[in-house]
């Protein structure tokens, strides 16, 4: 079931993302529905899961982008595996943590785009690029992974159900 | 497949740091092999993003007729029953009837232009918000390379970076990451046309004795970008000359609306300079054979 799920979303993602989106974009900006299901299934399946899946969603979205074949491949897959490793650390998976795991991963895929895609401008460029793509976008993401995370039908909640550590909100 | 033991985890983490040393220590290997990959995987891809692109469409179309008649009253609900059904119809032709004037100014256009051109037509837009681009429903097997250039009926649009056998991706003359060679039509200065962060363009390297106006159009320059001489660019609309620089610059409006881009045309085959567009047999186009060298 899952790994017909997850080739579902590889293939169906990025033609959606490229032609559909659109209706969601806010100040011109679009969610990055890759991100959102890295993000989700990282936070959710763990980091081995989310990092395969982020890598595949990824090589994907590179085949659609202008930029080089390895960017969203590489942020991708890191943003899956840091989702998941994020989602070891909590006890109980819930909307206020995930929102923060998407707050913070699409904010620094961001910024390594911002450094990669806009580096030879100068620095005008670059922070004209904070509050026209960065910030709506990540406001995006988080939204729109709230909103998946809780129209999920099974949420784990616990460690049996997420099979990590009881460790609570450690360092 | 997920149901793994913690060495076969191991291994698949394993495998992905290997695949991303590879990306970094052999980034021209790597890029072959990724490209090896990903033309199965896009040619794939491709089938649903035409079927989306075409849904997208449709969607536009009933919105937009959902909007025409939304302002009817109730009073003449019975009438717009009637109605209705002619102004379906009326829509229909009316989309038909725009859909045949822009297929004819594209063919028009394909007429003027001496260089060989390639209809194609635009299927999406970047997968990321990081660039400027959009994506077309023709690529290596409709004979598409990366740095052709791509145009509109009123003027350039872009050029191709990628291709994949059924679709390209093309960076569109807003993004920053894309630049291309101009001519102010009227002084003949020539320059470079960058994107900016706004969505507009601007033309650098201008000599400082150039007399610029507002107002004053600029055309490809035929040197760079798979692009014919004389296709337009854009309209000058600020002039910046700091003190002390070599040379000026100018902010530039498109000449095309990229927002509303249906159908374009690949310059598959731009000819020597001097050989671009000629003027329409109505009025006068934008660029005319004078001042050609």
């Amino acid at each position: 079931m899952k790994p017909a799920l997850y080739a579902a979303l590889v293939l169906g993602l990025v033609p959606l993302q490229t032609s559909l989106v659109h209706y969601l974009s806010f100040v011109g900006v679009r969610p990055d529905l890759c991100l959102v299901a890295a993000g989700l299934i990282g936070f959710l399946a763990g980091p081995v899961e989310g990092a395969l899946v982020g890598i595949a969603l990824g090589f994907t979205q590179d085949l659609f982008s202008a930029g080089a074949l390895w960017l969203n491949l590489i942020t991708k897959g890191s943003v899956g595996l840091l989702a998941g490793l994020a989602g070891r650390q909590v006890t109980n998976a819930t909307l206020a943590t995930l929102v923060i795991t998407m707050v913070s991963l699409s904010a620094l895929e961001n910024l390594v785009f911002l450094f990669v895609v806009r580096g030879g401008g100068d620095l005008g460029d670059r922070l004209s690029a904070l509050p026209s793509i960065l910030l709506p976008e990540t406001l995006l993401n988080a939204a729109l992974g709230a909103a998946l995370y809780w129209l999920l039908p099974v949420r784990p909640s616990g460690e049996q159900e997420m099979g990590r550590r009881p460790i609570g909100m450690v360092g | 497949m997920f149901r793994t033991t913690s060495g076969t985890r191991r291994v698949m983490l394993l495998l992905c740091v290997l695949l991303l040393s590879l990306v970094f220590v052999l980034p021209k290997q790597s890029r072959s092999l990724l490209q090896g990959i990903g033309q199965p995987l896009a040619q794939l891809l491709s089938l649903p993003m035409t079927a989306l692109a075409a849904l997208d469409r449709g969607v536009q179309e009933a919105w937009y007729g959902y909007l025409a008649l939304h302002q009817v009253s109730e009073e003449n609900r019975r009438l717009q029953r009637e109605l209705q059904a002619l102004r379906g119809r009326n829509n229909e032709l009316r989309e038909l009837g725009v859909a045949g004037q822009r297929l004819a100014a594209v063919l028009g256009l394909k007429e003027r232009l001496k260089a060989k051109t390639l209809a194609a037509q635009v299927i999406g837009w970047d997968a990321t918000n990081w660039y400027r681009a959009i994506v077309l429903d023709k690529g290596s097997r409709d004979g598409v390379k990366v740095e052709m250039g791509v145009m509109a009926p009123d003027g350039a649009v872009g050029r191709v970076v990628k291709v994949m056998p059924f679709t390209a991706m093309v960076l569109l003359i807003t993004d920053p990451n894309n630049a291309v060679t101009g001519l102010i039509q009227r002084t003949r200065d020539e320059g470079i046309v960058e994107g900016t962060p706004e969505g507009r363009a601007r033309m650098k390297y201008i000599p400082l004795l150039a007399t610029l106006q507002s107002g004053d159009v600029i055309v490809t320059s035929g040197l760079t970008g798979g692009f014919p001489r004389g296709v337009p660019l854009g309209t000058i609309t600020r002039i910046d000359k700091a003190e002390g620089e070599l040379f000026q610059s100018a902010e530039i409006v498109p000449e095309v609306d990229l927002h509303k881009l249906e159908e374009v045309l690949v310059i598959t085959d731009p000819l020597p300079v001097g050989d671009g567009l000629e003027p329409p047999a109505a009025r006068p186009g934008p660029v005319s054979s004078e001042g050609r060298p």
